[in-house]
């Protein structure tokens, strides 16, 4: 068995009469990028501040890399919060330097690094500046920076992306496939689904504090089946109005996504659309992508406990 | 422990470099000392050279008499007024030509008193410079004195005779204490005040500099990833020492330069006059281990509720309301000043000085004042340690949950239950 990296077993939180966290078991592998999703409020940051040790569980417990949770475990963790935020009238170097320290780093050891990830994120001429001073962006690589200087183990970044420009999301990409190269966990904790379907290995969804799907990313793709028709067509779109076929329809503008009934053949479509005359362009059966899974099971467990709270 | 210096450091560090602290460190002193600087100086600008006056007197006799009042010496020797002319009982009016010897320059004034200035009428004193402030005082005086004499005289008393038998009698207070009698000229009641203050005044000051800090990590949000490295209360205490660090330093550097320009005082009071002495502030070293202790105490103390309610805050105006109470707290403590300073050993002086908030500050009034029983400080030492434990204890339960928190500022009820939150 592959060596987990964080490991919760049977993980209760609540605040008042909130439940935040509901007997949340989860295994993150050594090594993997491990994508925590949920919608707001499920519980998300909850779970990641157990894990750095900000909260204690009311129950269960949890391992970081084979140990249980203390102060110097705190260590083994860079952290990107979602809610970013620096010491706006300190330098630049200052401030990184100063939070290497609380990381464990000693003095030389932290300058030598602030300084080569400054170059490295091409910030070297900013940091006698104050850290007010700099553009919203080079604020957030400041922050990821800080996150990963002390070369983590266990990596965890809330909304790794938001607020960069293409080229410095391709910096913190790449930079995190090279941690992850050389043996780094990755937690990802994130609402959008093509950056989890392009980057986890496996996934967590969590929904009002429990777990509601969890695995390998492919498997639970291949769980659903190819049961989604991607179609680009030319023509009148009355073909696709097939209430004993197709379940619903996604337009994204060009291509159109028809999710089928369960047991239906997708060649009635092509049928229907030949039939009428229609132009196809493209027809392809494909897995779910993660958006619609994730709305459906974030819904679906929604209805599930209405009807719970009802009966 | 590497990581509570850490904060220390960073909290002292940026606070001291700050263009703020070295301008109220440095302006503060320096305008309090200009002021009293410009008001001796504008004061004795006037007496630099001879100011030549003129008197007409209509009573006669009595232009002799002021002249001897007249003895006042400028730093170089001269006489500070010469009287160049004097007019007994003129024929003429007199006035006009005066008044044109004082345009032309040879006259500074001409005092004219009157026939019946004996009998109370007021004398006439023409001068261009209503502002020279010693024809107020010297002039005055030795017309005063002259009048006073010829009235006396008529009545056939000496002027002499007047002085003795209406001279008061002089109380001399002397201080009781351990240490003998000491002739005491106020004094112990300055030291004890001015102890009084600097507690009050630096306790609100540093006590909010606090609360401040803990409400500007919170807002930055900087403090998510603070706690993901270090434990709040490392977090709680680094910030309230570090402030702490940040007050004695200024102190250090007010008392340094006081201790420069007393040193100087003395240098030149002694040149002037040998055997001199400034008049000094009585600081027994008991009295500055004592405010020490209690200044410790009573800043934890304070330090850690004030940061306490920075936690619970997520602006600075709510913070603006939500420290009245604890404010309120220290300001009762100097309302209750007068209670002390009128009777230091008296049952009720006793007792507030063991209430566990107000006992910090108002104990060390009282040993400034008059040491008070070894028990009692003993006891109000432990009251005050007592209370900063406890305080800093529920501070630092407050300050974990709180400064995770956004929105609307807690009730007591939920403040209640963020202390059993682990």
């Amino acid at each position: 068995m592959e060596a987990s990296a964080v490991a919760l077993a049977g993980v209760s939180k609540r605040f008042d009469t909130i439940t935040a966290v509901s007997n949340l078991s989860l295994r993150i592998h050594q090594g993997s990028v491990f994508g925590l999703l949920g919608p707001n409020g499920a519980g998300k940051t909850t779970t990641l501040r157990m894990m750095l040790h900000i909260m204690v569980p009311d129950e269960g417990s949890i391992e970081m890399l084979g140990q249980p949770l203390t102060d110097s475990t705190q260590d083994l963790i860079g952290y990107l919060p979602e809610e970013r935020g620096l010491y706006t009238r300190m330098k630049v170097r200052e401030v990184l330097i100063f939070l290497a320290g609380l990381k464990g780093l000693s003095d030389a050891e932290a300058r030598r690094r602030t300084d080569e990830w400054l170059d490295r994120f091409e910030l070297a001429s900013w940091r006698e500046h104050k850290v007010i001073d700099l553009s919203k962006g080079m604020q957030q690589k400041v922050q990821f920076i800080a996150a990963v200087i002390h070369r983590p183990p266990v990596l965890i970044l809330d909304e790794p992306f938001s607020g960069l420009d293409p080229v410095n999301a391709g910096l913190v990409k790449d930079t995190m496939l090279d941690l992850r190269r050389k043996g780094a966990t990755i937690i990802l904790s994130t609402h959008r689904m093509e950056q989890v379907e392009m980057m986890c290995d496996s996934i967590c969804l969590i929904h009002q504090g429990r777990n509601v799907l969890s695995g390998e990313l492919t498997a639970i793709k291949r769980s659903y089946g190819k049961n989604t028709v991607r179609i680009e067509y030319e023509g009148d779109g009355d073909f696709l109005n097939q209430p004993g076929v197709v379940r619903s329809l996604n337009r994204f503008g060009a291509v159109t996504e028809a999710k089928l009934v369960p047991g239906a053949d997708a060649q009635e479509i092509l049928k229907a659309a030949v039939a009428g005359g229609v132009r196809i362009n493209r027809f392809e059966l494909v897995e779910p992508p993660l958006n619609d899974i994730f709305i459906e099971k974030v819904s679906g467990a929604h209805a599930q406990t209405v009807a719970d709270h009802q009966a | 422990m590497r990581k509570l210096w850490l904060i220390i450091k960073r909290e002292y560090l940026t606070r001291v470099k700050t263009k703020m602290f070295i301008f109220s460190t440095v302006a503060v002193p320096l305008f309090t000392v200009g002021i009293f600087v410009l008001q001796i100086y504008t004061s004795r600008r006037q007496a630099d050279r001879t100011l030549k006056i003129a008197i007409v007197d209509n009573v006669g006799g009595l232009a002799d008499s002021i002249m001897k009042g007249l003895n006042g010496k400028l730093p170089n020797g001269q006489p500070q007024v010469a009287v160049v002319k004097v007019l007994d009982r003129p024929r003429v009016e007199a006035t006009e030509s005066l008044r044109a010897e004082i345009e032309n320059g040879n006259l500074d004034a001409f005092l004219v008193v009157s026939a019946d200035v004996i009998g109370g009428a007021p004398a006439e004193l023409y001068t261009t410079n209503a502002s020279e402030i010693l024809f107020d005082t010297s002039l005055n005086r030795a017309l005063s004195h002259a009048v006073i004499a010829r009235r006396l005289n008529e009545r056939g008393i000496k002027l002499q005779d007047v002085g003795k038998a209406v001279r008061g009698v002089e109380v001399k207070l002397i201080k009781v204490s351990d240490q003998g009698e000491t002739e005491e000229e106020g004094e112990t009641f300055i030291t004890a005040i001015a102890v009084g203050m600097l507690l009050y005044v630096s306790l609100i000051v540093y006590g909010v500099t606090t609360m401040r800090s803990v409400t500007e990590e919170k807002n930055s949000r900087v403090i998510e990833i603070l706690v993901a490295s270090v434990r709040p209360f490392y977090l709680l205490m680094g910030k309230i020492l570090g402030v702490a660090a940040v007050g004695i330093t200024q102190y250090a550097i007010w008392a340094a330069g006081a201790g420069l320009v007393a040193a100087y005082g003395v240098t030149v009071a002694s040149n002037l006059r040998p055997g001199a002495s400034l008049p000094q502030l009585h600081l027994p070293l008991t009295l500055l281990v004592y405010m020490v202790v209690f200044f410790l105490c009573g800043y934890l103390l304070y330090a850690s509720l004030y940061a306490a309610l920075g936690a619970m805050v997520s602006n600075d105006q709510e913070a603006q309301q939500a420290q009245t109470p604890v404010t309120l707290l220290i300001v009762g403590a100097f309302l209750l000043f007068n209670v002390i300073l009128r009777d230091p050993n008296s049952p009720l002086s006793a007792g507030l000085s063991l209430v566990p908030f107000f006992a910090p500050i108002l104990m060390t009034l009282r040993i400034a004042i008059q040491m008070p029983p070894l028990w009692q400080i003993g006891l109000s030492i432990g009251v005050s340690m007592l209370t900063t434990v406890g305080t800093v204890y529920l501070a630092a339960r407050i300050y974990r949950v709180g400064v995770l928190m956004y929105g609307k500022r807690p009730s007591l009820g939920e403040l209640m239950k963020w202390l059993k939150y682990t």
